[in-house]
């Protein structure tokens, strides 16, 4: 058993959140962009596992099942982001997002 | 203050500074090297949280597949693999969204009570037990929808493709 503070978690993965948030809004890079959005999904999982960690009991079990299951979506994200990648590099030549203009009006 | 507390502030101190350092550097080859400490960092998290099976599950999938992943990305999108990428600043909006994002949940924050809790260990046949108990419906939603992006993966990148 360890005594951890609730409050330090929280700043932590906020401050995280924000890291990616930032980096989502301000790369060009495809594959920046995914790993900014990987920072931030972490930060999100971090929370469930906190949290189910701070109320005890099957709680505790509950958030650590859920963020099993997110850390398996997250991974599956990063495999179709990365195809989308690869379609973007094959039709574009580049992998900036600015150019994918295509749906464009 | 407890080694578990100095633990803690050490594991976020660097899992800050390898998140921005990995969003910052110009060479996308550093970036997948610094986000690669990230990940092992936030397994160390886990494993101070007592989650244990979480942080091999974090080494695996994070600091193993998605990094190799994401270097497979880079190497086939580009012809030099340390060219340098071109410089995109600091702009103001994203950087005030952003600070704005982390004030307001800081103030959330300021309402949680502040007492720290024991953390407490839990045995893994009990956490496979609520995987696939209670938790169970989400564990095949998590299959189907594999299921689907392998599909969709590879209807995005067949040769032929008009």
């Amino acid at each position: 058993m360890t005594d951890l503070p609730l409050v330090g978690f929280v700043a932590l993965s906020s401050a995280l959140f924000a890291v990616g948030l930032f980096g989502i809004l301000t790369r060009r890079n495809f594959i920046l962009i995914l790993i900014a959005l990987e920072i931030a999904m972490n930060a999100a999982i971090l929370n469930f596992v906190y949290f189910g960690a701070f109320s005890g009991g099957p709680g505790g079990l509950s958030g650590q099942a859920i963020a099993v299951v997110l850390i398996g979506f997250a991974a599956t994200e990063v495999a179709v982001g990365l195809a989308i990648v690869l379609a973007l590099n094959r039709l574009k030549g580049t992998i900036n997002v600015a150019q994918a203009t295509d749906l464009k009006l | 203050m407890s080694i578990e507390e100095l633990a803690f502030l050490a594991l976020a101190v660097v899992a800050l500074v390898t998140a921005v350092a990995a969003l910052l550097v110009r060479e996308l080859v550093h970036t997948i090297l610094w986000v690669a400490v990230f990940f092992v960092d936030i397994s160390a998290i886990y494993f101070l949280l007592q989650a244990p099976f979480l942080g091999v599950l974090q080494l695996g999938v994070y600091a193993g597949a998605v990094t190799i992943l994401l270097l497979f990305g880079i190497m086939v999108t580009r012809k030099r693999i340390f060219a340098r990428e071109a410089a995109t600043g600091i702009s103001e909006v994203p950087l005030a969204l952003a600070v704005v994002t982390f004030i307001f949940v800081i103030a959330v924050v300021g309402e949680l009570p502040q007492t720290s809790t024991p953390v407490r260990s839990y045995d893994p046949t009990l956490l496979s037990e609520n995987l696939f108990g209670t938790n169970g419906p989400w564990l095949l939603l998590l299959g189907l929808i594999m299921m689907g992006a392998v599909a969709g993966s590879i209807y995005l990148v067949r040769e032929g493709r008009e």
